[in-house]
């Protein structure tokens, strides 16, 4: 998406640090800006803490040091702050993670419904749009087990977008998923940085990082190590690492 | 479904028939030929129902009231069990510290110490104490013969009111405990992306738990609970110890008045067996229906 015009900054990491379990050091000092409509993907190896920054970014995850500000509002200890922040970032999960007592429509009017206090009408019309757009129309009353991952994908990213979100953070949405059934998630996704959503997403498909990302972020063992455009960073990567780490996925075919 | 496996009548079942054929062959001879029991069935019906010269109708008799005690008492156990057991579960995953360590207290102290020193403790202790300073029992003698009759039906005649309640906040305590632990385990059992994803969401941790925890945690525990709840009704035999006059109570009466000691307890088994029995079929049937329904 080489042709919008970004907004103004919505998301500031700075220096956030994060410890587990005293010695597994997470994130080091992650600082990082996100512009509105920008659509950045995070890359990386396994446990280099790319879903422990974006979980920090919902406030699913503490930080230990750093500041994190989401649209003006600090994520600190003022519980005030917290809930406002989860209302204005969706998540969107690898497991997808969909209620399975609950009907399609259900998992999806529960945010509206119980968080934006929504009437039944209104939260009905506003899943029904969502499905439209996720092209799921049909599914509305049926229950996650009845439908394929791909539908599944697409119906939490419908429930994310019923609270009318800011931000979307994507957690490898793909790679749940049988190989034919990445392309759907892919395009809706896709059509949402075409609307100009601001999105966080960690994904190894390069197909889709080249094509709908703005910017590249490639993170090892807890920090950023290369932050750069899109042609940049599969044409001429700075550093060694990502050069390595290039190498390694793009002869795997893309996928980890 | 799995392919059903065809059953076949196997050299085990033969070995079981004949033990358990030999075994009850063993029984009925050392019964007739060594201690001669004199069977007297005849005395059991005027125990089970008996003609009221006064209402000139045929009213239930010591069995027969104490098996409807039963039910009563198995009922409120169950009924009070469940509202502990469902608090003092979600209190067991809280992440506060005290409240985590107060669930957790509870069922360790029930389930160390004999349910026979629950119900004792529970009688002499608490019981006598409290209600007699709730003024309950004076409140009871004063009361109209509609409310007397009221809690005759719900509870016990109001005499008995003492023993009553103890007897069922006990079995409550007791069923409570395993309960506890029950609901615990089925919270414990909702994989973590659910809390997750109803976080993102934003709901509220009370929502979280209300609207996408519980819901489910509950449908897992159904098979536990409902075996739980037939446990209930074995378990209330244990409260004759304070004479409340349930069934095993009323069983030893009888045994005590009429020395047909094998006729009663074989009636008092087939009772118990037939309400726990048709539980668990009810329940069994409840659950497919609700398995099938989604
Ligand atoms: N809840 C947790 N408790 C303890 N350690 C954790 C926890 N979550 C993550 N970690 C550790 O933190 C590090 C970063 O994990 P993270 O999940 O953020 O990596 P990732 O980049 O998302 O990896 P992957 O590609 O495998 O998803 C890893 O070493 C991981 O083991
Ligand atoms: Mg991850």
């Amino acid at each position: 998406m080489h042709n919008k015009t970004l907004g103004e900054t919505i998301i500031a990491v700075d220096s956030v640090s994060k410890t587990f379990d005293r010695n597994v050091k997470a994130l080091q000092g992650v600082s990082l800006k996100v512009k509105q409509k920008e659509v950045v993907v995070i890359i990386g190896p396994s446990g280099s803490g790319k879903s422990t920054l974006l979980r920090c970014l919902n406030g699913l995850e503490e930080t230990d040091s750093g500041a994190i500000v989401i649209d003006d509002t600090p994520l600190n200890e003022h519980h005030r702050n917290k809930l406002k922040i989860r209302t204005e970032v969706g998540m969107v999960f690898q497991n997808f993670n969909l209620f399975p007592h609950m009907t399609v429509r259900e998992n999806i009017r529960t945010g509206p419904r119980f968080v934006r206090k929504a009437s039944l009408e209104e939260a009905d019309r506003t899943t029904e749009d969502l499905l439209a757009r996720v092209g799921l129309t049909d599914k509305i009353e049926s229950y996650p087990r009845q439908l394929s991952g791909g539908q599944q994908q697409r119906v939490a990213i419908a429930r994310a977008l019923a609270m009318n979100p800011l931000i979307m953070l994507f957690d490898e949405p793909t790679s749940a998923l049988d190989p034919e059934m990445v392309g759907e998630v892919l395009e809706v996704m896709k059509n949402l940085a075409i609307e100009g959503m601001t999105m966080v997403v960690v994904t190894h498909e390069i197909g889709f990082a080249r094509e709908v990302g703005d910017r590249i972020i490639f993170m090892d063992e807890g920090k950023i190590v290369e932050e750069n455009s899109v042609e940049n960073f599969f044409a001429n990567p700075e550093k060694e690492r990502t050069k390595l780490f290039l190498s390694k996925i793009l002869e795997n075919g893309g996928c980890e | 479904m799995p392919a059903e496996k065809k059953l076949k009548f196997k050299l085990i079942d033969i070995v079981l028939l004949t033990l358990i054929t030999a075994a009850l062959v063993y029984i009925v001879y050392r019964i007739k030929v060594t201690i001669r029991y004199d069977w007297s069935w005849e005395i059991i019906p005027k125990y089970l129902f008996r003609f009221d010269k006064g209402k000139s109708r045929f009213v239930a008799s010591t069995i027969t009231l104490g098996f409807t005690m039963t039910i009563k008492l198995s009922i409120w156990g169950i009924i009070l069990g469940t509202i502990i057991g469902l608090i003092m579960g979600i209190l067991r995953v809280q992440s506060g510290l005290f409240a985590r360590f107060a669930g957790r207290a509870y069922v360790e102290l029930i389930r160390n110490i004999p349910p026979i020193v629950l119900v004792f403790i529970f009688y002499f202790f608490f019981s006598s104490q409290l209600l007699d300073h709730l003024g309950i029992e004076d409140a009871i003698t004063t009361a109209g013969p509609g409310l007397k009759r009221f809690i005759s039906i719900i509870f016990i005649e109001p005499k008995l009111l003492n023993e009553f309640f103890s007897a069922a906040l006990s079995i409550a305590l007791y069923e409570g405990a395993y309960i506890t632990e029950i609901v615990r385990s089925g919270i414990e059992s909702i994989p973590k992306g659910q809390w997750e994803a109803a976080h993102a969401i934003g709901l509220s941790r009370f929502s979280q738990f209300r609207h996408i925890i519980l819901p489910q945690a509950l449908k897992n525990v159904l098979p536990p609970l409902s075996g739980q709840f037939i446990s209930t009704i074995k378990d209330s035999a244990i409260v004759s110890v304070i004479s409340v006059p349930e069934l095993s109570f009323q069983g030893m009466q009888v045994m005590a008045s009429t020395y047909a000691t094998f006729e009663t307890w074989i009636v008092i088994t087939l009772l118990y067996f037939m309400l726990t029995f048709s539980c668990s079929v009810i329940f069994g049937k409840l659950l497919r229906k609700m398995q099938t329904a989604d």
